[in-house]
C-alpha cells in the first residue's frame, strides 16, 4: 500500500462547532498526528468554499486519504465523498468525524472537555482513515425482462405496465385460463360490471401483447441467481421452459377461507360462504327472500385475528345486488365493527341502507345461533342496539369468510428466498415504507399475496410493484454496494452460520477444492455486517470496517 | 431545464410528502429526471409531523428521514421547494409547467442551516408545523430535520418605518427588535438582544442622549418612540442576575484595558465573549468611569451600574482597581506582559477658569465635585452655590449640590438658552428643581471673607458673531460687572484627557492631548496599541464611548487573530419619510401619545439621591413599546438581526418571486391532507375548553422534537394527564360535516393511547367509536396490544357533548353507550378529537393543473377499477390522501403505482 497523506479539515459550522470547541488547536493537533501532511480549517466545510478548499488540498498535497471534522455523515457524508471523487480520489478513501453532534452539541457546558473529546475523535478518525482501502461500486447487467407470477388481475396489469415499457414479461398461471379468483366473482363493487367482461378485456390485452409471453398451466419450479440475472425454469404443462429474467413480481393472490363445521357449513345445504354466493347469483340461481350473511366468520377471532378487509365490502356489494334485483327480497348482515373505510365504501354502505339491507351488529361474545336441521330456517342472533335477542327467517344463510394465505405460497416464499409473515402471507421488506418489495432485491410483490385486496388496491400495487421492477430494467443495471463483505475461503470452516443469519440472502455455501465455504453474493450483499460479526473463525471481512481499521481506532483511543 | 434533455423525459411530482418523495424516486430510479415541487420550504410532509407510526411504533422521522436525504441527493430528482405550481399546458408526453418559487429572503446557495439568525430573531409567530400548539420565529427552519435543511424569512409585507433608530444609534442597537419583544413581554429576549450590541442596557436606559428618538420615523407622524427609557423596562422587570453566562472556547491571547469606563468595559466585554483573557486596570477606587463618578446617583443608580458591571467580570474579565497606569506599572511594561492593550482612561481632569482668587477654598472644579460625591467623600456644600458651565456636568453639580443642602443654587453661563450645550429636558428639570440661572454671565474674580468664599464677582455678555464653534461669541459689556453673593462654587469647564503616561511609548497626541487613533480601527501609531472613548474624542456621550470600546475591540480580535484590520462598514444615514409616506403611513396608523415615563415628585427628589425616573410598569412599557411601526406588521418586522448573525451573509431582503419553466411528460399529484376545521362542532368544546385538544396537536405534544420537547401536558394546568379520553369520527361520517370515512383515525388514535401510555406508564385511555376499523396488516392484533397492555378501553358510543368540571378543569363527556342504551358521563383529564381529514388540494390548484375534483374535494379518478390512480386528464396521476383517504402504506403504494402508471404512458400506454 502506498504511504498513506492524509488532509484533516475542521469545521467550524459557524459558531455551531467553533464557539465551543477550539477548532484552531485541532488544527495544530492534527498536524501533529502520523501521515497527516495537510490541516486546517473552514468556517463551513460544507460551503463552496470548504469544498473547493478540500479539492485544492487533495491535488496541492497529493493527498489519498481525507477526513472532515464537522457534523454528520447523515446530511453531509455524500457531498464530501463526491468532494473527493471529483478531485480524483476515489470516495470511500474519505473518513467522516461528528465533532457537532458529538462534542460541540453535548457538551456544549464544558468547552474544554468537548475540544480533548473532539481530538481523540479525529485522531481515531486519522488512525481509520490511514488503512482505507479504495472500493468501487460494481454494476452489475440487468436482463431487460420480468417474470409475473400469478394471472389474475393483478399479475395481469402488472405484466401490461411492463410490457408496454417494452420489456419482455413472462406471466405464469398455474390454472389453464387468465383471470384468478376473479373468474369465481360476479359482479364488482360500485360499477356492478361483470368481472366476466373486466376479465375479458384484460386478457384480450395480454394475449395480444407481442411481449408478454403466457405461460398456462405452469408453475415456477425453479428461481436462481440475483437482482438482474434470475434464471427461471417452469413446468409448462410438463415441458420444461427456462429463461432468464431480471426482476420478479409476485402477484399469485390469495384464496377464500372455507368455514368447515361453522354455523352448519358443509352439513346444511343452504349454507354458502360469500364466494360461492357469487358463483351461485352468476348462474343466476334463485337465492330466497329472507338471507342472512354473517360477517367476521373465521376472522378476528382468537384463532385468526386478522381483519379480512374487504369482507365487509363484499357482503355489503352482495346484499346490495340482491336487494336491487329483488327489492322485496330481505338481507340482514350480522357484522361486528363494519369495515367500510374511505369515502366509496362509506357511500356504498349508506347506499345499502337506502336499498333496505339491514344491519345488526353482534359481538364475538353472543355470536348468531342457526336453527333448522339439514337446513338453516332461523338465525338467533343478540341484537346489541335493541339488547335482546331475535330470530330472523332465514332461506339462505351467507358466511362471510376472509382471504387466507394461497396455498403456492409456501414453495414460492422457499424458491424465491423472500419471507412469510405469521399469518401466512407474503412479508414485504417493510410494513410502513416498502410494502411492495421483499428484502430480496429484484423480487416484488402486489395484491392478495401479500395481504387481502379489491381491485382497485390490488392494481395499484400492481403498478407499484410493476414501477420497482422497471426501474432496473430501465436503467440496463444495478449498482451493488460497494461496502460489503467477502470470503477468505482458506479460514471459512464452511459453518453455515452466515448462510443462515444473512437477512439478504446474500451468503450461501459452495463445494469448492472439496469442501463447502461460504460464498458472499457482492450483487446482493449490503454490507450489514451480521455475517462477519458472526463468523467464528473471522473468516468473513467486512470491507470499510475491517477488523484492523476498527482496531486501529481502539488502539488511537486507549493505546 | 427542457424535457428530453440527454435524452432523458422528465415529471413532475406535485407535493413533496411520503407520497410525492416516494413517486419521485421511484421515477428517478428509473432513469426519469424529476421535479419535485413542494410549497412548504422542506420535503417531509404530514408525515414528518408524526411522533410515531402505527402498527409498528416505527419514529415516524426515523424512516422518514432516510426517505427525505434520498429524494434530497438522488442524482434525477430536483427539488422545488417552497414553490407552488402557477400553470400547466400542453398534453401527456409534453406538458409545459410554470413554477413559482417563493421568495425565502434567503440564498439557500449560501444558507447552512446553522440556526444563529433564528435564535436572535425577536418575531414569534405560531408554528403551522406543531399545528399552532408551539411557535417558531420569523425566520425560521420549517422543523428539524428538514430537508432541505435551509432558512426561511416570512416576509409577508413592507416594514412600514425606514428603522432610522438604528442608524441613529451609534452602536446600531436593534430598536425595532427589542420594541417588539418588549411589547409582548418578553423581557429576557428583549434584555439580551440590546446586550447583542451593547453591554448596559440598563445604564444606557437612563443616560443615553438617543438619538434614536431624533431619529424615530413615528416622530414625523406624531410624536417618537420613548426608546431610551423602554431601553430599562427589560432589566426594571426582570433579573439581570438571572442571565446565563454563556460559554466560550478560550483563546491564550491577553489584553489589558486601561479603564473601566464604559469604552473601557465595553472592549473588555466584547474580547472576553470572543474567548480572550482580559484585565482591566482603573485607577479610581471602583469600576465604572464617568457612569460611577461623572454621573450622578440620582440619575444613575450605582446598584443597576453595579449590576452590569458584574455581568461582564462573570464573562471572565478581571477588573483590578485603585491601579494607576503610570504611577503603579508603565505603559511599556503593560505593552510587554499583554498581547494588545487597550487605552480607555476617559477625560477626567478638570479646566481652570483662570480668574483671580479661583484658589480660595469654597472655589471646586465640578468633575473633582461630583467624583468626590460620588464616591461618599466629604464635601463641604455651602447654602449659596453658583455653578458655572452651560453642560450636562453643570446641571448635574447643581442637583447635586442641592441634594447636599444648598438652599439657593444658580447656575452662571455665558451664552443664552438656545447655545446651552445641556439637554434641554435636564435644564428644565434642573429649573423645576428651583436651580436659577444667570444666562450671559461670565465670573471674572472671587472675594473672600475671613478667608472664606464669599462672592463671586461677574460680568454680563452679550452675543457676537459665530466663533470656531459656530456659537456666537459672548462678549463683555463693559460696566455691568456685579457680585453674586456666594460661599461655594463648583466650576464645571468642561474635562480634559490627562495622557502624560502614555509619552514613553510615543504614542502621538493630538494638541488638546487626546491620543490619536485611526478613527476607524481605533488604532494608534503603536502597534498592539489601541485607543478609544473620551481619551481620543475629548468628553462625549455614554453611547459614543461604547461604540468606540466596540469598535476597538473587534480590530484587537482582528490583529490577535494576526488578520488585518477591517473596520466595519460604516452605517447609512438615519431616512427619513417621504411626503407621501407621511400621508399613507397616517391613514394607517392612526396617532397614539407618547406613554412618559413616571417621575418622582420634586418635593421628594431633591431631598437625597434617589433616582429621579421611575420607569415604566409593565402594562406602560408594553403599551409605549406597541407604538413602534416597525412591529405593526404580521411576521418579519426587517430588524436585520439575521443578517447581522449570519455569518455566510445568505440574508437578501430584496429577493423575488423566481418563475420556472419546465418541460414535463407526466405529472403526478400527490398534495396529502388537510385537517378539517372542526370549530362548527360546537358540541366538543374545541377551542373554548383547554383541555380539548386534537390528534394532530396531542402529535406535536408527544413528538421528541416537538415544541415540548415530547412532554404532554394540559393546558389548563400543566398537569401530566393520566386519564386520557379520544373522540373518534369528530366530522366524519357525519352528514353535517364529511359523510365519509378519514379511514387512518381509528389506528390513530389506538397508537396515541399507547404513546401516552409510553410517556407515562399506567396512563388509561377510553377511546369513544362507532366502529374500529382496522382492516391493515397487524392492525387488529395492534388493537389486541393496546387493550392487554396499554390500558386501552373502547366504548362504542358516539358522545353528544363536552362540559368542563369547574373544580379540576376535566373534561366531562357525556355519550349514549350503544351496548346499554344508557346515557353516562366520563370525566377525563385530556380529551382528544380525532379530527376528520380532508383532500389538500385547492379548487385553484385542481384548475391549474386542469383535473377535476369529486364532491368530497378527492382527485375524480374516472376508472376505479383498471386505472385507479389516472385522473381526469390523461398524463396526470394522483396518490396518497389527495386521491383517497389513505394510510401511509396505502399512501406509499399508491405512490409507486402512479410512478409505474407515469412511466406507462410516458412510453405510449394509455
Amino acid at each position: 500500500m502506498e504511504e498513506p497523506r492524509v488532509g484533516v479539515f475542521v469545521c467550524h459550522c459557524g459558531i455551531n462547532i467553533g464557539a465551543y470547541v477550539k477548532v484552531p488547536d485541532l488544527v495544530e493537533y492534527a498536524k501533529k498526528l502520523p501521515n497527516v501532511v495537510h490541516a486546517e480549517r473552514n468556517l463551513f466545510t460544507c460551503s463552496e468554499e470548504g469544498i473547493s478548499a478540500i479539492k485544492k488540498a487533495i491535488k496541492e498535497h497529493n493527498l489519498n486519504r481525507v477526513v472532515v471534522a464537522s457534523c454528520t455523515p447523515r446530511t453531509h457524508e455524500q457531498l464530501f465523498r463526491a468532494a473527493c471523487e471529483e478531485a480524483g480520489l476515489n470516495k470511500y478513501l474519505f473518513e467522516f468525524v461528528n465533532i457537532r453532534d458529538q462534542c460541540s452539541w453535548v457538551h456544549m457546558r464544558e468547552p474544554e472537555k468537548a475540544t480533548e473529546k473532539a481530538g481523540d475523535l479525529i485522531r481515531m478518525g486519522i488512525a481509520k482513515a490511514r488503512l482505507l482501502e479504495p472500493l468501487q461500486e460494481i454494476e452489475i447487467k440487468v436482463t431487460p425482462a420480468a417474470l409475473v407470477i400469478g394471472g389474475g388481475v393483478v399479475g395481469m396489469e402488472a405484466a401490461l405496465n411492463l410490457a408496454r415499457q417494452d420489456f419482455d414479461v413472462h406471466l405464469v398461471e398455474k390454472e389453464s385460463e387468465l383471470g384468478g379468483t376473479l373468474r369465481s366473482i360476479n359482479k364488482l363493487f360500485q360499477t356492478s360490471e361483470e368481472a366476466e367482461k373486466l376479465i375479458k378485456t384484460l386478457v384480450e390485452q395480454v394475449k395480444s401483447h407481442p411481449k408478454i409471453y403466457t405461460h398456462l398451466s405452469s408453475k415456477a419450479k425453479e428461481v436462481t441467481g440475483f437482482i438482474g440475472n434470475f434464471d427461471v425454469n417452469v413446468d409448462e404443462k410438463g415441458e420444461e421452459c427456462k429463461f432468464n429474467v431480471g426482476t420478479i413480481i409476485v402477484a399469485i393472490g390469495a384464496e377464500s377461507l372455507r368455514p368447515t363445521g361453522q354455523y352448519g357449513y358443509g352439513k346444511m345445504t343452504n349454507v354458502l360462504t360469500q364466494l360461492e354466493l357469487e358463483d351461485h347469483m352468476k348462474r343466476g340461481e334463485p337465492v330466497g327472500e329472507n338471507i342472512v350473511m354473517v360477517n367476521c366468520v373465521g376472522a378476528r377471532v382468537p384463532e385468526r385475528t386478522y381483519c379480512g378487509r374487504i369482507c365487509c365490502m363484499t357482503a355489503i356489494k352482495n346484499a346490495s345486488l340482491i336487494k336491487e334485483s329483488n327489492p322485496k327480497a330481505k338481507v340482514w348482515i350480522l357484522h361486528r365493527d363494519l369495515m367500510t373505510y374511505g369515502v366509496d365504501f362509506e357511500r356504498y354502505y349508506r347506499k345499502a341502507m337506502e336499498l333496505g339491507v339491514r344491519f345488526i351488529r353482534y359481538s364475538l361474545e353472543r355470536p348468531p345461533e342457526v336453527i333448522g336441521e339439514g337446513k338453516v330456517e332461523r338465525i338467533r342472533v343478540y341484537h346489541e342496539l335493541w339488547r335482546r335477542e331475535i330470530e330472523l327467517p332465514c332461506d339462505m344463510l351467507v358466511l362471510t369468510t376472509p382471504l387466507i394465505p394461497a396455498e403456492d405460497s409456501q414453495n414460492i416464499s422457499k424458491m424465491l428466498k423472500v419471507s412469510l409473515d405469521e399469518f401466512g402471507f407474503f412479508l414485504e421488506a417493510h410494513l410502513k415504507l416498502r410494502p411492495v418489495e421483499f428484502a430480496m432485491d429484484g423480487v416484488y410483490v402486489c395484491g392478495s399475496a401479500r395481504w387481502p385486496t379489491d381491485v382497485t388496491e390490488g392494481v395499484s400495487q400492481a403498478y407499484a410493484a410493476a414501477a420497482k421492477a422497471a426501474g432496473p430494467l430501465r436503467m440496463g443495471y444495478v449498482k451493488a454496494e460497494a461496502i460489503n463483505a467477502s470470503v477468505n475461503e482458506v479460514e471459512c470452516t464452511g459453518c453455515g452460520l452466515c448462510e443462515l443469519l444473512c437477512p439478504f440472502q446474500a451468503i450461501e455455501l459452495q463445494l469448492k477444492r472439496d469442501r463447502m465455504v461460504s460464498h458472499v453474493n457482492e450483487a446482493v450483499c449490503k454490507g450489514c455486517g451480521t455475517c462477519c460479526a458472526a463468523c467464528r473463525s473471522g473468516a468473513i471481512t467486512m470491507h470499510h470496517f475491517t477488523d484492523e481499521q476498527i482496531l486501529a481506532q481502539v488502539e488511537a483511543l486507549f493505546g | 431545464m427542457t424535457n428530453g434533455e440527454n435524452g432523458r423525459k422528465s415529471v413532475l411530482v406535485v407535493g413533496g410528502g411520503i407520497a410525492g418523495m416516494q413517486s419521485s424516486i421511484d421515477l428517478a430510479n428509473m432513469g426519469f429526471q424529476v421535479y419535485l415541487v413542494e410549497k412548504a420550504p422542506s420535503i417531509g410532509g404530514r408525515m414528518a409531523q408524526l411522533d410515531k407510526t402505527f402498527p409498528t411504533n416505527d419514529c415516524a422521522m426515523c424512516i422518514l428521514a432516510p426517505k427525505m436525504m434520498e429524494a434530497n441527493s438522488h442524482p434525477n430528482i430536483d427539488l422545488l421547494t417552497y414553490s407552488e405550481v402557477e400553470k400547466v399546458s400542453g398534453e401527456v408526453g409534453k406538458f409545459e409547467v410554470k413554477i413559482r418559487k417563493k421568495p425565502a429572503f434567503v440564498d439557500w446557495d449560501k444558507c447552512t442551516g446553522c440556526g444563529l439568525c433564528v435564535e436572535g430573531c425577536p418575531v414569534t409567530i405560531p408554528n403551522e408545523f406543531d399545528v399552532g400548539v408551539g411557535t417558531r420565529k420569523a425566520i425560521y427552519i420549517f422543523f428539524a430535520q428538514a430537508v432541505p435543511k435551509k432558512c426561511v424569512i416570512d416576509k409577508r409585507e413592507d416594514r412600514p418605518c425606514k428603522a432610522a433608530c438604528i442608524d441613529a444609534c451609534p452602536v446600531h442597537t436593534n430598536v425595532p427588535g427589542y420594541l417588539k419583544l418588549i411589547a409582548e413581554g418578553e423581557f429576557k429576549a428583549a434584555y439580551k438582544l440590546i446586550r447583542e450590541t451593547n453591554p448596559f442596557p440598563a445604564v444606557v436606559g437612563r443616560v443615553c442622549y438617543a438619538p434614536c428618538e431624533k431619529a424615530c420615523n413615528r416622530g414625523e407622524l406624531d410624536e417618537p418612540l420613548c426608546i431610551r427609557d423602554l431601553k430599562r423596562v427589560p432589566s426594571d422587570q426582570w433579573n439581570i442576575e438571572e442571565l446565563e453566562v454563556p460559554v466560550v472556547a478560550k483563546t491564550d491571547k491577553k489584553v489589558a484595558v486601561i479603564g473601566a469606563g464604559p469604552a473601557g468595559l465595553a472592549a473588555a466585554n466584547d474580547l472576553a465573549l470572543k474567548g480572550h483573557s482580559v484585565t482591566v486596570l482603573e485607577a479610581l477606587p471602583e469600576p465604572g468611569g464617568m457612569l460611577r463618578v461623572g454621573i450622578p446617583e440620582y440619575r444613575l443608580p450605582n446598584g443597576i451600574l453595579r449590576q452590569e458591571i458584574g455581568y461582564i467580570e462573570k464573562l471572565g474579565v478581571d477588573i483590578k482597581t485603585g491601579v494607576q497606569v503610570g504611577r503603579d506599572i508603565t505603559l511599556k511594561k503593560l505593552k510587554e506582559d499583554y498581547d494588545a492593550v487597550f487605552l480607555a482612561v476617559g477625560a477626567h481632569g478638570g479646566m481652570r477658569l483662570g480668574v483671580e482668587g479661583e484658589d480660595i477654598p469654597g472655589v471646586m472644579e465640578g468633575i473633582g465635585f461630583l467624583r468626590a460625591a460620588s464616591l461618599g467623600q466629604k464635601v463641604n456644600v455651602g447654602k449659596q452655590v453658583a455653578v458655572i458651565g452651560g453642560g450636562n456636568t453643570a446641571i448635574d453639580c447643581a442637583c447635586t449640590a442641592m441634594r447636599l443642602g444648598a438652599k439657593e443654587v444658580t447656575i452662571v453661563y455665558r451664552r443664552s438658552r438656545a447655545e446651552m450645550p445641556a439637554s434641554a429636558e435636564e435644564v428644565t428639570a434642573a429649573e423645576k428643581e428651583g436651580i436659577k440661572i444667570e444666562f450671559l454671565t461670565t465670573p471674572i474674580g472671587f472675594s473672600a471673607r475671613n478667608k472664606k468664599l464669599a462672592g463671586m464677582e461677574c460680568v454680563r455678555m452679550k452675543l457676537g458673531e459665530p466663533d470656531a464653534s459656530g456659537r456666537p461669541r459672548p462678549i463683555p459689556i463693559e460696566g455691568s460687572e456685579f457680585t453674586i453673593p456666594v460661599d461655594t462654587v463648583i466650576a464645571a469647564l468642561g474635562q480634559v484627557a490627562e495622557t502624560d503616561f502614555v509619552e514613553e511609548l510615543g504614542v502621538s497626541l493630538s494638541k488638546r492631548g487626546t491620543i490619536e487613533t485611526d478613527p476607524k480601527t481605533g488604532a494608534t501609531n503603536v502597534e498592539g496599541l489601541f485607543a478609544g472613548g473620551d481619551v481620543v474624542t475629548g468628553p462625549a456621550y455614554v453611547i459614543d464611548a461604547i461604540a468606540a470600546g466596540k469598535k476597538a475591540a473587534r480590530s484587537i480580535d482582528q490583529y490577535l487573530n494576526g488578520q488585518a484590520l477591517e473596520p466595519e462598514e460604516p452605517a447609512k444615514e438615519p431616512e427619513k419619510f417621504s411626503k407621501e409616506e407621511i400621508e399613507d403611513r397616517k391613514k394607517r396608523f392612526p396617532a397614539r401619545d407618547r406613554v412618559k415615563v413616571r417621575e418622582e415628585p420634586v418635593k421628594k427628589r431633591v431631598q437625597d439621591f434617589r433616582e429621579v425616573a421611575l420607569g415604566y410598569s409593565v402594562e406602560e412599557g408594553r403599551e409605549e413599546a406597541s407604538r413602534c411601526l416597525a412591529g405593526q406588521i404580521e411576521g418579519c418586522i426587517e430588524c436585520r438581526e439575521c443578517e447581522r448573525r449570519c455569518e455566510p451573509d445568505a440574508i437578501v431582503y430584496t429577493m423575488k418571486d423566481e418563475t420556472i419553466e419546465l418541460d414535463v411528460s407526466a405529472i403526478i399529484v400527490a398534495t396529502g391532507l388537510g385537517l378539517y376545521d372542526i370549530s362548527p362542532l360546537t358540541e366538543y368544546g374545541y377551542g373554548k375548553i383547554k383541555n380539548v385538544i386534537t390528534a394532530m396537536e396531542f402529535e406535536r405534544l408527544t413528538a421528541a422534537s416537538g415544541p415540548t420537547m415530547g412532554e404532554l401536558r394540559r393546558a389548563s394546568d400543566g398537569r401530566i394527564p393520566e386519564n386520557i379520553a379520544f373522540i373518534q369520527c369528530v366530522g366524519s361520517r357525519d352528514h353535517r360535516h364529511k359523510v365519509y370515512c378519514s379511514s387512518v383515525c381509528c389506528m390513530h388514535a389506538t397508537k396515541e393511547a399507547m404513546l401516552a401510555y409510553e410517556h407515562r406508564p399506567g396512563t388509561k385511555s377510553t377511546i369513544f367509536y362507532m366502529d374500529m376499523r382496522a382492516v391493515g396488516k397487524r392492525f387488529q392484533e395492534y388493537i389486541l396490544r393496546a387493550k392487554k397492555d396499554y390500558n386501552v378501553t373502547y366504548i362504542r358510543g358516539r358522545p353528544g357533548r363536552i362540559e368542563v368540571n369547574p373544580e379540576n378543569e376535566n373534561p366531562i363527556i357525556w355519550y349514549e353507550e350503544t351496548t346499554s342504551g344508557e346515557v353516562k358521563k366520563f370525566e377525563a383529564e385530556l380529551v382528544v378529537l380525532a379530527q376528520a381529514m380532508v383532500p389538500q388540494i385547492s379548487e385553484e390548484l385542481a384548475r391549474t393543473l386542469g383535473v377535476e375534483l369529486d364532491e368530497e374535494g378527492f382527485v375524480k379518478t374516472p376508472d376505479k377499477l383498471l386505472r385507479p390512480l389516472d385522473t381526469t386528464r390523461p398524463g396526470i396521476f394522483a396518490c396518497g390522501y389527495v386521491h383517497s383517504p389513505r394510510d401511509i402504506p396505502d399512501s406509499v403504494t399508491q405512490a409507486s403505482g402512479a410512478a409505474g402508471r407515469a412511466a406507462e404512458a410516458i412510453a405510449g400506454g394509455k
